[in-house]
């Protein structure tokens, strides 16, 4: 049959084309097609319960704590006092040593951090880099209690004998900074959990900067080593550019974790609900107050401040994450596991 | 061109003392996982005994165990897992196969991530009030419960991941054969993705084998071995910080040797399941 | 060399495809016959994956992609929504560019297949194992490892996998997107003997941009550009004495 360009065979329903068609139904259905639906309802339902959990969380934090706002309203979050005898509660010193710890855990965390990342990048020999980068990793795995434990035990004598007496002798007389360093040297208190909270977060922006300074092109590197620059200049001047979103994405949620973090913390912090100066002194943090008080906490008042303190929390670090993933989507990366 | 001697030198000092920072930065950090490492052998390995695994734990000054403690652990990690694993694997397959570019699917990606770094003593809030305060009691369900919670998103990410891995040839492949939809995601996509499949799973074991903040407030704590689900039950996590915080020396040693545990434990599974994806990866 | 049936294997008419909004099969009517391999040239981006693609209605995966017009098989236009696409699919075996060997034992990616319709028992299914393997001219070489996993075959031992994979459900229509364009020259030529061999079976599309390919294996050929057929006919007809002076620049390699 020869082929023309513009076909024009009439299909119409002649027998031959009925007969066919009979052919065609008499084949068999894929086995299993009649599942499709049920399969496909049940992974959107196992999705949405990703969903509720989280609107469910809001939504019970919400509720348990309302009562608190409606006693104590802005109180609540400007007072430190916490009085769980006459029954009166303020969030104050929790909220200011979660957001001090953290700072410190990133002050000193970061660039522990990205110093690693960069001597693994672009200093590190070839043979020891792959068993290097693993032990940045397994750190990041070990569990926080076990940084609380090592906290307690050995740093905190350090820090009572040697670092804080160190600290106050000679950094206690200095105007302006000298209040952030007075004190009898407990071991304990809020400079040491965000020592602790340092470690902890290092290795989580170590690896992941480190990935982000892989992804840089070999070409972009080959030219800029090509005009001249030295090691340090190539780190600053081209690599974070490039990377910058993933380093503060990776730094932002390190910041997430450190806000969150309980055990490490709890260990070293002292728990005391008391606002003070120095750094040197024992203080709390929400996840430090929930953990050490909640299990004995008696009374409606009690436990709804507990809970509040939980969302203050909860949106503390909710906020946190969010921009960090509004930052990461312009690079099309999701965040980090 | 003309070079200047003192832009030179001032550059190659910067570079210098930045390189030895680095060196430094690289150093505190290994030197830090080996001293918690060596803490933890030396401290846990003292008088560490058989009795660890055999007898439950003591009232200070008594000899005993971690038995209960160790046995409850695995209780409400597997039971927290054979929750987390289903879920969250099909939620996974949802993102990476029917919802990969909607609007449902993003937000469902949103909460995943949320949750993935919550802190988990808020899911410990979280499930103290809607399992404990209405049942009345703390019980291994509601501990099970929240370490359900915060090992699922990580399943669903690494599911999600590792699917989208797989490439649309191989579905096509599957469809042009006239293979159902749902059919080509079970026998295909999973099983092209299975060792990333089961490593995510073993990081969220890793991960939830040493969670002590959610337990605090939902399995309590129990002094004895306990064979029911309904009460409070006995964790490693939270022995080792009931008896680190204790004044008793004895207490101490074995809140160490419960560290030594986990952290064997967790590094392991983490090794393993590093070579379980790389090795199926080159099969 | 003739068909053997009087009517077309497929035949399109007035077919139109869009991805989105943009127009990407314009207006195209053939015909396919069967027991013949009839070759798709032409430069890339001119519409011939996509127009094998409408046969096994894939574009059905994909939102946004939608066809127009008839595309008659057996009586039935399986452009209509109507028709099943499943059942269209038994009907048509597909091989892709890439060799797609499933995550599974060589055996078991002949199965798969099969099992998705019946349900033979094991003496019956490792026969028809064996047969979808001898006409892939692959049997020889696996027939000792059947039980080793697909993808530790060489790059031309796959893709006649999948080949295999493709007859073993005893389709009409085999759809061939460029089968050889990832193979180094010695199993593409493997794999031009063995299309030489199915066309005797077979209602065999070929999708090829290698020009000396089309010209020695099929035996028609349609010329496609920019969406439209700019001329169709005999393969020594389009290769010799083209009639449109597209054609003739294109198979001479003045363009594309």
């Amino acid at each position: 049959m020869s082929m023309t360009q513009q076909s024009s065979v009439n299909w119409d329903k002649s027998a031959g084309a009925l007969f066919a068609r009979e052919q065609v139904k008499k084949l068999p259905m894929p086995k299993g097609e009649y599942f499709e639906g049920p399969f496909k309802i049940a992974t959107r339902a196992a999705s949405f319960l990703l969903i509720a959990v989280m609107a469910a969380i809001f939504l019970l934090l919400l509720y348990q704590s309302f009562p608190v706002f409606k006693t104590f309203g802005f109180t609540f979050i400007t007072s430190s006092r916490w009085n769980p005898v006459s029954n009166n509660f303020g969030s104050l010193a929790s909220i200011v040593g979660t957001l001090v710890t953290s700072l410190i855990a990133v002050i000193f965390g970061v660039p522990l951090a990205l110093g690693s990342a960069f001597f693994l990048n672009e200093l590190c020999p070839f043979k020891l880099r792959s068993t290097l980068s693993t032990m940045i990793e397994l750190l990041a795995a070990i569990p926080s209690i076990i940084y609380g434990m090592w906290g307690l035990f050995v740093w905190v004598p350090i820090m009572s004998h040697v670092i804080q007496p160190a600290m106050i002798k000679n950094l206690g007389g200095i105007p302006l900074v000298g209040g952030f360093f007075q004190g009898p040297p407990f071991g304990i208190g809020t400079l040491t959990a965000g020592l602790i909270l340092s470690v902890m977060i290092l290795p989580f922006i170590a690896s992941v900067s480190l990935q982000a300074f892989k992804s840089v092109p070999a070409s972009l590197r080959e030219a800029a080593y090509g005009t001249g620059a030295n090691v340090w200049e190539i780190c600053w001047k081209i690599i974070i550019p490039y990377t910058k979103t993933s380093v503060i994405g990776a730094i932002m949620l390190g910041l997430g974790r450190a806000l969150g973090e309980t055990m490490a913390v709890t260990f070293v912090i002292g728990n005391a609900h008391r606002l003070s100066l120095s750094l040197l002194a024992p203080g709390t943090t929400i996840s430090a107050t929930l953990a050490n008080e909640f299990a004995e906490a008696f009374g409606n008042t009690y436990i709804a401040s507990l809970l509040a303190l939980g969302l203050i929390l909860f949106l503390i670090t909710f906020v946190i994450l969010s921009i960090t993933r509004i930052l990461l989507l312009s690079t099309k990366r999701r965040m980090p596991l | 061109m003309k070079t200047d001697p003192m832009v030179i030198l001032k550059r190659k000092i910067v570079n210098r003392m930045m390189i030895a920072l680095f060196t430094i930065a690289v150093i505190i950090s290994i030197g830090a996982l080996a001293a918690i490492l060596w803490k933890l052998s030396v401290a846990g390995l003292k008088g560490f005994t058989l009795d660890v695994f055999l007898k439950s734990t003591p009232a200070p000054g008594t000899g005993g165990g971690l038995l209960n403690a160790i046995v409850g652990s695995v209780v409400l990690v597997v039971t927290g897992l054979i929750g987390a694993i289903p879920i969250g694997i099909m939620a996974g397959t949802y993102l990476a196969e029917y919802g990969r570019n909607s609007r449902l699917g993003d937000v469902i990606r949103f909460c995943t991530d949320i949750l993935l770094s919550a802190p988990s003593i808020i899911i410990g809030l979280f499930i103290y009030g809607i399992i404990v305060l209405p049942s009345g009691h703390f019980s291994a369900w509601a501990g099970a419960a929240s370490l359900c919670l915060i090992a699922l998103p990580v399943i669903v990410r690494t599911t999600e991941d590792m699917l989208r891995l797989v490439p649309d040839s191989l579905r096509e492949a599957a469809i042009a054969l006239g293979c159902p939809y749902w059919k080509m995601i079970v026998k295909i996509g999973w099983k092209a993705a299975r060792p990333g499949i089961v490593t995510g799973i073993l990081l969220a074991l890793a991960r939830i084998s040493g969670e002590t903040a959610p337990l605090l407030f939902t399995s309590l704590n129990n002094q004895f071995s306990t064979s029911t689900m309904n009460g409070p039950i006995a964790s490693l996590p939270i022995v080792i910080f009931q008896f680190a915080m204790s004044p008793y020396k004895d207490w101490q040693n074995l809140a160490w040797s419960g560290a030594f545990l986990i952290t064997i434990t967790v590094l392991a599974i983490n090794i393993l399941s590093r070579s379980v994806f790389f090795k199926k990866r080159t099969q | 060399m003739s068909s053997n049936t009087d009517q077309p294997r497929i035949s399109v008419q007035g077919l139109k495809f869009y991805y989105q909004n943009t127009l990407a099969i314009k207006n195209v009517s053939i015909d396919f016959a069967d027991k013949c391999v009839t070759a798709l040239i032409g430069p890339s981006g001119c519409g011939k994956s996509t127009l094998l693609r409408v046969f096994n209605r894939m574009y059905d995966l994909y939102p946004g992609q939608r066809a127009e017009g008839a595309v008659m098989v057996d009586g039935e236009n399986i452009v209509d929504p109507s028709v099943a696409a499943s059942k269209l699919r038994a009907k048509m075996g597909m091989v892709f560019q890439r060799p797609t060997p499933f995550p599974m034992s060589i055996f078991d990616n002949i199965a798969f297949p099969i099992k998705l319709y019946q349900n033979p028992s094991r003496s019956e299914m490792i026969d028809r194992v064996e047969t979808a393997l001898r006409k892939a001219a692959l049997w020889n070489e696996v027939k000792d490892k059947l039980n080793q996993s697909g993808l530790g075959l060489s790059g031309g031992q796959q893709q006649r996998l999948c080949i295999a994979r493709a007859i073993a459900t005893h389709p009409e229509i085999l759809l061939l997107d460029e089968p050889a364009s990832a193979l180094d020259p010695i199993s593409t030529a493997q794999i031009d003997q063995l299309i030489d061999e199915l066309r005797n079976e077979f209602c065999v599309v070929l999708v090829t941009h290698n020009l000396a390919q089309a010209a020695r294996v099929s035996d028609f050929t349609a010329f496609l550009y920019l969406g439209e057929i700019i001329e169709s006919g005999p393969t020594k007809q389009i290769f010799t004495a083209p009639r449109e002076k597209q054609t003739e620049d294109y198979v001479t390699g003045r363009m594309g």
